[in-house]
């Protein structure tokens, strides 16, 4: 796995792009929106390594904060102008309103072309990268308010572990968050992706990154990976409530969400 | 191994979570701390069966073990609650019920069990008025049969069970425009139908039945249109202890009962209660704006 993502790590984000026709973006927005975080969430984002979650996450966060001031700003009408200046610059340093987030990868060249992308396209707080296993996370319990691991988790080896691991860092009322490829059950549409799985994406993982046999490796472990109901049950397994998913474009990616309560 | 113990461990640490999350000075080790918080919450959980059945519950829970879902429901009740204090300042959003979430010692990535534009937290605060007016008309009710009170004239009665109801509302009279606009939400119409018309069954359960020229539905269909009006009325209210509100009802409530002895009642209770729902979604857009450009 290490050796894949190694030789992947450069070229992944404009994979993504062409393999999925853009749409991973989209899948990624989805997934922020059903987060929903509130200014002082603290996230986890595990095997992010280049960083599309985080960077999302500030956004979102940010014009949250945003419009959090802006109200507060609309009730202080009757305040004198000193006491609104106070208040706009005690605020103008705390624009995330102390969000954070942790990227956590196993791969060093992940998290290398993630800090360069934060460094081009400007993000400079509230940003952590961390070389970590999935299966043995480095943090102490009951750190985090959000843990999520998108498209990451097919890539690990014991899958409950990286779930305990999961419950483990989280606090209580914590949410679990899993963006993921699964398996579609309308059999049209499954014919189409398999075609389009197995033809397509290798020939351009050849043509763009220079790598079949990566491509090819991740094709065949999307298809080995437990379909919905039975990654439903292995979170609720390890100890996850309310677990439930949400199927996006027929269950060619499914969002799962688990608390722990 | 493990899966063997996986119900009762989750029901254990859902427990021991709400152990830890009222009351974290307990000193009781945690196996008897959790078998009290278990052995409680089933048995407050059966309110005072109303006439009309238990409460309906907005959480979507189904298909789990009757333990869990007991545990479940009671915590997310407990925080809708506990994010009431922070409507004033938020207002009837997923932000409030974070801040709800956390005074009880949860991440505020809790308001996630709920959707994000506060539906339930309305529900809920609906649904625990009706249970309090509950209370009040059956403790007024017990008085009465055991002579300590004078039974109320039916009019005097319906005034002060609606004032009462209304009067749950004031400290959150600010942001109740956008409590009614999430009532209106089409996803919500057969929640809040379900809560109105229940209150005005139980108004009228603990009011008697004292007038046979009303049939059922004519005093379901005027008390709605009451509740409705005065409620509007209340929102734009500005008078000292909204007594301009009081006013009205009473007013509207004399009407109803003049109402009664003509023939023509269940036509003008008809369109009374289509005009209170019309004016309903007028008015709140109407406050909303106004609200807004304020």
């Amino acid at each position: 796995v290490y050796q894949v993502f190694e030789n992947v790590a450069k070229k992944y984000d404009v994979m993504n792009d062409s393999m999925t026709l853009g749409i991973h973006r989209v899948w990624k927005d989805i997934l922020m929106h059903k987060m929903n975080p509130c200014p002082g969430t603290l996230l986890l984002d595990v095997a992010g390594g280049t960083g599309d979650i985080a960077f999302r996450f500030i956004n979102y966060v940010r014009s949250v904060r945003q419009r959090q001031l802006q109200r507060k700003l609309k009730q202080h009408q009757n305040l004198s102008w000193q006491e609104i200046f106070e208040s706009y610059q005690k605020d103008k340093f705390n624009s995330l309103g102390d969000s954070q987030v942790v990227v956590c990868d196993i791969n060093r060249e992940m998290l290398k072309v993630g800090k360069q992308k934060a460094q081009h396209l400007g993000y400079s707080e509230g940003l952590s990268w961390v070389l970590g296993n999935a299966e043995e996370l480095p943090f102490d319990d009951d750190k985090f308010d959000v843990y999520t691991i998108a498209f990451g988790i097919r890539n690990v080896t014991r899958i409950d572990l990286a779930l305990q691991e999961a419950y483990r860092v989280l606090k209580p009322g914590g949410r679990f968050l899993c963006l993921e490829f699964s398996h579609v059950s309308n059999p049209l549409l499954s014919r189409l992706y398999d075609l389009y799985s197995f033809q397509v994406i290798p020939v351009l993982g050849e043509v763009i990154a220079g790598d079949w046999k990566s491509y090819q490796y991740l094709v065949e472990s999307i298809r080995q990976f437990p379909p919905q109901e039975e990654l439903k049950a292995m979170i609720e397994d390890a100890g996850f409530f309310k677990v439930d998913y949400e199927n996006l474009n027929f269950g060619i990616v499914a969002i799962h969400s688990g608390f722990k309560l | 191994v493990r899966c063997q113990q996986c119900p009762p461990l989750r029901a254990l640490q859902a427990s021991a979570a709400l152990g830890r999350a009222s009351d974290e000075h307990k000193k009781e080790p945690l196996a008897s701390s959790s078998q009290q918080h278990f052995d409680s919450p089933p048995a407050g959980h059966q309110p005072e069966q109303e006439p009309q059945g238990p409460h309906p519950s907005y959480t979507g829970q189904g298909g789990q073990e009757s333990e869990d879902y007991e545990s479940e429901e009671q915590l997310q009740h407990r925080i809708l609650t506990a994010a009431l204090e922070f409507v004033p300042e938020h207002g009837w959003t997923a932000e409030a019920i974070a801040e709800g979430a956390k005074t009880l010692g949860l991440s505020v990535a809790a308001a996630g069990l709920f959707h994000s534009d506060g539906s339930e937290l309305v529900l809920h605060f609906v649904s625990e008025c009706n249970t309090k007016l509950s209370k009040l008309l059956k403790k007024e009710q017990k008085l009465v049969q055991l002579g300590e009170a004078e039974k109320k004239p039916i009019d005097e009665f319906l005034r002060d069970a609606v004032e009462a109801r209304l009067r749950m509302l004031i400290p959150y009279i600010e942001k109740w425009p956008q409590a009614l606009s999430v009532l209106l939400l089409p996803r919500n119409i057969p929640s809040s139908l379900n809560l109105l018309t229940s209150m005005i069954d139980d108004i009228w359960h603990y009011a008697g039945d004292q007038s046979t020229d009303f049939n059922w539905y004519t005093r379901r269909a005027v008390l709605t249109g009451i509740y409705n009006t005065t409620e509007l009325v209340m929102m734009q209210d500005s008078s000292p202890g909204f007594e301009d509100t009081w006013r009205f009802l009473e007013n509207r409530v004399a009407d109803a009962m003049a109402m009664s002895s003509t023939a023509s009642q269940v036509q003008s209770t008809g369109e009374a209660v289509v005009q209170g729902l019309m004016g309903a979604a007028v008015t709140v857009s109407n406050a909303e704006t106004s609200r807004a450009v304020r």
